[in-house]
């Protein structure tokens, strides 16, 4: 396969010449004072950082419902980011025609409320991270941190040279504003496949203890870039109810604890996002009691996405399992 | 239900589709066929209907188990619901699972003519809660 050898300049101007069009913005990162922040872009791509060590939130969440056809968006971002840009166009959640979706290669990330500060060269910035022992749990479980998702990516080799790949057409637009020829690209490249974890068992007594804490605050929901429903069922009264339809409830059912409905919550939850799960961890860093919720949603979505051989975000072209099927198939479903 | 009854007996909620299983329940009814007390089947117009989180908000509300029945694969009234529910609920068996709470979530294929199949069903599943609701309390 042939890539095209960059370095961060490059890019830089690239995304400049892009924006130089009407109705253009970049998305990305931006270096600014020691810290690494999403940033969206109009004029020029100041202190554009290709790497960032600290992870706050899933970008893709600020792209959600981005639905116009006449603007178009450069987005250079995490690989679990693009991933969960890849599931949001399958359930028609944001437009695929106005967005260029470019991966980069993850080194994995810390989380923004360490104080710790990286250097941003790639192979500096990934000795560092490794020494550091603070990598988040969902980055050390990671299954895809390889820039290969998307429309192109940008990868990383052993000398710590960028080389960029489109994998569809709309990554050889990308392709083709950076400055230089293409070249037959290394054998191999510094960021290897996430490792195989365990299949995820456990049972409700060690859900409860984890859960224990739960104070319902709904953020990890909210900080979710799959979760997108507009009406959830739990903004209503319905599965967990408020006020008299409480009082009711604890009536009919006996010794509840609280807050109400916490188990159903997560439950829920991790069903809807369990084809669609890209196993980000947003929703473990926005959790104020610290709750390990990766463990859990990423656990059920990967055994849930193995009975169907899908993975998240891995393909354009692959249906989530379940919009679609097969009459020929799971012939022990019934009981 | 009345409250002795609450105590020892188990609780399933059903949720039956409206041209096949809910069909054979009534016809179960009409037949004079009995099924336990405790089993609440809730008409459904298709088992795609069937939210999986319907079945976990039962599960979490107390009761001892669930089921989906609906018609055969390749019978469905709106041609292809029930190829949905079967994946569906095969994730939603593969979740519970993991939690290790296999047995509360039945998935059941019921033609309307089969009243008694349809009972047999639903009674071998009562007699396993039930068991497994005494195991539980003896150990």
């Amino acid at each position: 396969m042939n890539a095209k050898r960059v370095d961060v300049e490059v890019i830089r101007a690239a995304v400049e010449q892009f924006l130089a069009k009407e109705g253009r913005l970049a998305f990305g990162f931006e270096e600014h004072n020691g810290s690494v922040r999403h940033r969206i872009q109009r004029t020029a791509a100041r202190n554009l950082a290709l790497f960032n060590p600290y992870f706050d939130l899933n970008g893709l969440l600020y792209l959600r419902r981005f639905f116009s056809k006449d603007a178009r968006i450069l987005a250079i971002l995490r690989p679990c980011e693009i991933r969960a840009y890849v599931e949001l166009t399958k359930l028609t959640q944001v437009e695929r025609t106005s967005l260029i979706a470019v991966s980069v290669d993850c080194f994995g990330s810390v989380s923004s409320k360490e104080d710790l500060h990286f250097p941003l060269d790639p192979l500096a910035l990934k000795s560092a991270l490794e020494e550091s022992g603070k990598l988040r749990y969902a980055c050390t479980v990671c299954r895809e941190p390889r820039g290969l998702v998307g429309d192109a990516g940008i990868r990383v080799d052993a000398e710590g040279k960028l080389w960029a790949q489109a994998f569809t057409p709309v990554g050889e637009e990308f392709l083709n504003l950076l400055h230089g020829t293409d070249e037959p690209a290394p054998d191999a490249f510094i960021v290897a496949e996430g490792r195989a974890t365990d299949r995820f068992q456990t049972d409700m007594e060690t859900f409860s203890r984890d859960f224990a804490k739960c104070i319902m605050c709904m953020n990890c929901r909210d900080v979710c870039p799959v979760c997108y429903c507009v009406d959830c069922v739990f903004q209503g009264d319905e599965y967990v109810p408020k006020g008299d339809a409480f009082i009711n409830k604890v009536f009919r059912l006996g010794d509840t604890a609280l807050p109400f409905g916490k188990e159903v919550f997560h439950f829920i939850r991790m069903y809807h996002v369990s084809q669609t799960c890209v196993g980000c961890g947003a929703c473990e860093e926005a959790c104020p009691q610290r709750i390990p919720l990766t463990k859990y949603m990423k656990g059920t979505s990967e055994r849930l996405q193995k009975l169907f051989s899908y993975m998240s975000g891995r393909s354009f072209d692959e249906a989530i399992p379940y919009l679609t099927f097969l009459e020929d198939e799971l012939k022990d479903a019934e009981d | 239900m009345a409250e002795a009854e609450k105590k020892d007996g188990v609780e399933i909620v059903g949720f039956a589709c409206s041209y096949c299983s809910f069909k054979a329940s009534e016809m179960a009814g009409s037949l004079r066929l009995k099924y336990p007390e405790g089993v609440k089947v809730v008409q459904v117009p298709c088992s795609s209907r069937v939210d999986p989180a319907f079945v976990l908000k039962a599960l979490f509300e107390g009761v001892d188990g669930v089921f989906v029945a609906g018609c055969h694969p390749g019978d469905c009234h709106f041609i292809k619901g029930n190829y949905y529910t079967r994946r569906k609920m095969a994730a939603l068996k593969e979740m519970l699972n993991a939690f290790s709470m296999k047995e509360k979530l039945r998935l059941f294929w019921v033609s309307a003519a089969e009243a008694r199949r349809f009972v047999e069903k639903v009674e071998k599943m009562y007699s396993q809660l039930k068991d497994a609701r005494h195991e539980r309390k003896e150990g």
